[in-house]
């Protein structure tokens, strides 16, 4: 584990421990509480990226980018779901004790997770992240959550136990956890089922067809602003970060690892199998989860061609989908609050009422479709390049014609949800509260900044690969 | 004399941005004034006329003027060089915009006058430039502007539908004529690697491969610019649709001008042709002759029986041109300035005409002669002379066709172009007794003279009619004769003069032919209008003319027939794609996407079941992998 950023995983889980001592006092403590523990962090984390982004001189950045990159993107959606739910449902009051406490344990266990230079720590800190989310996901108190929660634990228990052995297979072999110290060049038969499990493992985690089954049930079922917690960091933390970093270590060590092929299928398997389900669904929070699962399947095709310009194109597209996809969530957690449904079918003609939601979304899903200048274009296009360039052509035209794909199952959303003769059961709708809106409108203003500058952001993500 | 040539070439500048800058400003005056566009525009015209006849007077004293604007980066330039011919063509545009600026003071139906006004600055701009552009570029770039501006005279015209129709059908007939002429000059600049035409007169091109296509393209943007046959169907639309000022300044004078100045430039100076082509060009002379005025004889209407020899006299130019001797190009371009003022002129009477008695139809007309005493002479004059009666100037320049078609040895042509003088003055004699003379319908009785301003340049072109024709030597030694000297060709023998000889004697037996026949026709159905109705209603030629006049002969209709059939075949292709592309993927998708949502169907079991079987199908695949 580096402990260069201890301090970004320790004060959160600091705070997290003083939180139920204090709240008894008074809720509101607890939610400035938490709120200052992460915003302070990303003032911090934010000053040092943004220092180097704007300055465009990174010959004095010392730090680990990849890291640091993660730590941003964790703290930013952290920080947006906490204040969004600090005025989300003040009257029904959910158990504030455990809440933010929970959220604040799984941003700093996400944070250790990122930092971590081997396996075993890697294994611990997931664990540690889902089990914060299992009962995160049951916060509202409702049937569909419980049944969501126990769905998650019971579907990815599996990975657990894959991922536990294929470590250990590993230790068996080399000695040792250490990324550094296993070097994957004469690769034996065991090698190969140990770091086979531990993908799948993985690839569970991260809801990846054909093991995504959880996904929209859980992000459906699930309280509304920890869906975008879930779907925007924790999932992606939890499961995708780490096939990135072990493709990062096979490319690294030079070799000729074949599991390529099987990711690559995968991953289209993936994008096709997100956008074709996306395009039917009746529920606004269960078409996102397979939008979510389509562009996790994005990332799987980039980070497969185990070349640096895939591996770029993966963590980009991480953290776009982390903004986006927040912004998504949480815009239909708005609606939810608003309008008491997210189907559909029931909504018409919301952007009269509800006019910054309505184009805080489009932003978002163009930006998921890849429409220039926004951030998601840049990522998917990088993708597609990194496909092209490393021989798979006929991948890189599937996912070309997926995004389009994209656009059209966000399209008929918009249109749904949107657009359109206001729906006369919603007249009395109104736009959500301001403070609601705070968290949404930054992070859409942070997709079309950094898609217009997007030459600064490239430098500070070359040092990734590095 | 170098510094005199540059204030010279400043003066091009004159015909040719004077009337855009005056023509943009024109839109800024307000509409409430009264005649003060009039008065500008016909400024303008004036001092553009002025400078034109400064340069042309240059010209034929000193050198040639040049002139070069960097334009288009390396592709090309705007450079004008005016030689004999160019200045002798700047003169005449100069002329006739000078001439309608007036005229159209008064016509009623003419749209706005700011708009009115505006194109004819407009076109005034577009037609200088294309006669003294030397880079076919630039001339291209002038001659297709010219396109949209009869687009939009047609079309402001009247409120009718056909006149919009009329509009399109100009527009669509000279914008492919247009792009066929781009295409020839592509390929010209491919093959001479130059765009000028000054470079390429040097090393004449010959027709052979690529060579006569581009020609050939060439050949009909002029002959659709001077109104040939089959091009030429636009006109007598236009005539019924149109204000007289439009015919009167554009068919009948500016598009001859630039047509035929075109036709003799690319036929003479750039081509080297040879005597196929030659005979192609004669024929097309011929048949536009006999074509247009079997046309024009039975016409009913004023303007489309003036317009249907608009095109018929263009027949004579192309006959000239195409003889490709002195004598017979001298005809040619002599023919083009004398067809410029008297059909001009007798558009203008045919504009007065409409004005005093709103009416077109020769059949309501009759004996204005003594209500619009001023109006009926000067048609009598520029009739006289269209129909070749000596000495006016229609005799001498056709005199010199015959000449020159006799000299090329193809008779034949020559047989044709009498004929056509003998239906020229058969249908003039017909328009003129039954709209000057013989009773006066009731309705008629308190019509007046039309006013100065149409009377003007009306008696103007009537006087050139005859100064050009008793003193033919003027026009003759000034104009045609450093023009043909431009073109490279040096006239044996005097071209001007009056010859007393076989020529003037036939055309002598041409009068009385068609003197005679008139009075048959008058006499057999016992009115003027219709003293061509024995020939209108002879046997075979009955069935043609009804085809004709329904528009079977006309190429613009044909194509419309072809291409509507064709529109709708593509609409059906379009269907199938948009079947292909359109429903078919977005069913195939639906459907996918309804298979795949129902496979989430929330069952544990099913999902455990996948779950486990994809990951030992991957661990299997993976473990029986080589690496």
């Amino acid at each position: 584990m580096v402990t260069d950023f201890l301090s970004y995983s320790l004060i959160p889980l600091c705070s997290a421990l003083a939180i139920p001592f204090i709240s008894r006092k008074s809720r509101r403590i607890t939610e400035i509480l938490a709120n200052v523990t992460l915003l302070s962090g990303l003032i911090n984390v934010g000053y040092i990226i943004l220092h180097y982004i704007i300055k465009m001189d990174y010959s004095s950045f010392t730090f680990d980018a990849f890291t640091l990159l993660m730590i941003f993107t964790i703290y930013l959606v952290g920080l947006a779901v906490v204040f969004f739910s600090t005025y989300y449902e003040v009257e029904n009051d959910t158990n504030s004790n455990s809440y933010y406490s929970l959220i604040l344990i799984s941003v700093s266990a996400m944070c250790s997770l990122v930092m971590s230079r081997d396996f075993f720590t890697l294994y611990i800190f997931m664990e540690a992240i889902s089990v914060c989310s299992f009962a995160l996901i049951t916060s509202s108190n409702s049937k569909n959550s419980i049944e969501a929660s126990i769905k998650y634990f019971f579907l990815t228990f599996p990975a657990s136990v894959l991922i536990i052995f294929g470590i250990s297979i590993l230790m068996l072999n080399y000695g040792s956890f250490d990324f550094d110290t296993i070097k994957f060049t004469n690769i034996n038969f065991l090698t190969v089922i140990a770091l086979s499990m531990i993908i799948i493992g993985f690839l569970i985690k991260s809801g990846i067809a054909p093991f995504h089954f959880w996904t929209p049930d859980v992000y459906q079922g699930s309280y509304s602003p920890i869906s975008a917690y879930l779907a925007g960091i924790v999932t992606k933390i939890g499961g995708i970060y780490a096939i990135i970093k072990i493709s990062q270590i096979l490319y690294n060590s030079g070799a000729t690892y074949k599991i390529s092929a099987l990711l690559l299928f995968t991953g289209m398997l993936s994008v096709l199998i997100g956008a074709f389900g996306a395009m039917v669904q009746k529920d606004f929070k269960r078409m996102l989860a397979y939008s979510s699962i389509s562009q996790m399947g994005y990332i799987i095709l980039a980070t497969a061609t185990f070349s640096p310009l895939g591996i770029f194109a993966a963590v980009f597209h991480l953290v776009n989908h982390a903004t986006f996809k927040t912004v998504l969530f949480l815009n239909s957690a708005c609606v939810e609050k608003n309008t008491g449904t997210t189907n559909m079918e029931e909504l018409k003609g919301l952007e009269k009422k509800m006019p910054y939601t309505s184009w805080t979304s489009v932003i978002a899903l163009l930006s998921t479709a890849g429409v220039p200048p926004l951030s998601g274009f840049w990522s998917k296009v990088l993708i597609i390049i990194a496909l092209w360039q490393s021989g798979n052509k006929y991948y890189a035209v599937i996912a070309l014609i997926a995004s389009i794909l994209t656009l059209a199952y966000f399209m008929i959303m918009q249109k749904k949800v949107f657009f359109g003769k206001l729906s006369e059961k919603l007249t009395e709708v109104k736009e959500a509260k301001f403070q609601l809106l705070i968290p949404v409108i930054t992070i859409s203003i942070i997709i079309i900044l950094s898609g217009i500058f997007f030459n600064r952001v490239y430098f500070y993500l070359e040092k990734i690969i590095m | 004399m170098n510094e005199l040539n540059s204030n010279i070439s400043n003066l091009v500048l004159i015909p040719l941005l004077l009337p855009l800058i005056s023509g943009v400003l024109l839109l800024l005056i307000s509409d409430k004034t009264k005649y003060l566009k009039e008065v500008l525009s016909f400024a303008v015209t004036g001092v553009s006329f002025a400078a034109s006849i400064v340069i042309l007077k240059f010209v034929l004293q000193s050198d040639n003027l040049q002139y070069h604007i960097k334009w288009l980066g390396n592709l090309s330039s705007i450079s004008f060089r005016i030689d004999q011919l160019s200045a002798f063509l700047l003169f005449g545009v100069s002329m006739f915009s000078l001439l309608l600026s007036l005229y159209g003071i008064s016509v009623k139906n003419r749209g706005s006058s700011k708009i009115f006004y505006f194109l004819l600055m407009l076109t005034q701009t577009a037609a200088a430039g294309s006669v003294i552009s030397d880079n076919l570029i630039s001339m291209l770039f002038f001659w297709e502007s010219m396109v949209v501006l009869l687009y939009v005279f047609v079309y402001i015209s009247g409120e009718t539908q056909a006149c919009k129709k009329t509009a399109l059908k100009t527009f669509l007939i000279n914008g492919i004529s247009d792009i066929a002429m781009m295409l020839g000059i592509i390929i010209i600049g491919y093959i001479s690697d130059t765009f000028l035409m000054s470079k390429i007169s040097q090393n004449k091109l010959i027709l052979s491969g690529w060579g006569t296509v581009a020609y050939v393209l060439l050949l009909i943007g002029a002959l659709t610019k001077a109104g040939a046959f089959p091009f030429h169907t636009w006109i007598p639309d236009a005539a019924l649709n149109s204000n007289a000022a439009f015919m009167a300044y554009i068919p009948a004078a500016i598009d001859k001008l630039l047509g035929i100045y075109f036709l003799a430039r690319i036929s003479l100076y750039i081509y080297q042709i040879n005597s196929t082509m030659q005979i192609i060009l004669m024929s097309i002379g011929a048949i536009t002759i006999l074509v247009a005025v079997m046309m024009a004889f039975i016409q009913n209407d004023y303007k489309r029986l003036l317009s249907y020899h608009a095109v018929s006299q263009t027949g004579y130019m192309i006959l000239g041109i195409g003889t490709l001797n002195p004598v017979g190009i001298a005809g040619g371009l002599f023919h083009m300035i004398n067809h410029a003022s008297y059909k001009s002129c007798l558009f203008m009477t045919a504009g007065a005409v409409e004005n005093q008695t709103q009416t077109n139809d020769i059949s309501k007309l009759g004996g204005l002669f003594s209500r619009m005493p001023i109006t009926a002479v000067c048609f009598i004059i520029a009739a006289a002379a269209i129909s070749g009666i000596a000495p006016l100037n229609g005799f001498f320049s056709k005199e010199l066709v015959y000449k020159g078609t006799i000299m090329s040895g193809y008779t034949i042509f020559f047989y044709a172009a009498e004929i056509g003088s003998i239906l020229t003055l058969a249908s003039f004699l017909k328009l003129g007794h039954s709209v000057f003379f013989g009773k006066t319908p009731e309705n008629l009785k308190d019509t007046k003279e039309a006013p100065y301003s149409m009377l003007i340049p009306m008696i103007a072109l009537a006087a050139i009619c005859v100064i050009f024709g008793f003193g033919a030597h003027l026009p003759i030694s000034k104009l045609i004769s450093p023009s043909l000297m431009a073109l490279g060709f040096v006239a044996d023998g005097e071209l001007s003069g009056f010859h007393f000889d076989n020529l003037f004697l036939l055309s002598l037996v041409v009068i009385i032919i068609a003197v005679s026949n008139h009075i048959l026709g008058f006499r057999l159905s016992g009115k003027a209008y219709k003293s061509s109705d024995h020939i209108h209603y002879a046997p075979v030629l009955h069935q043609t003319y009804d085809m004709a006049e329904k528009g079977y002969f006309d190429l613009y209709e044909i194509f419309r027939k072809i291409f509507s059939s064709f529109s709708s075949l593509l609409f059906k292709i379009d269907r199938f794609f948009d079947k292909l592309i359109d429903d078919i993927p977005v069913s195939i998708t639906l459907y996918v996407s309804d298979k795949v949502s129902k496979l989430h169907s929330g069952s544990y079991s099913l999902y455990m079941f996948f779950i486990f079987v994809f990951a030992t199908a991957y661990l299997i695949y993976l473990g029986g992998i080589k690496w």
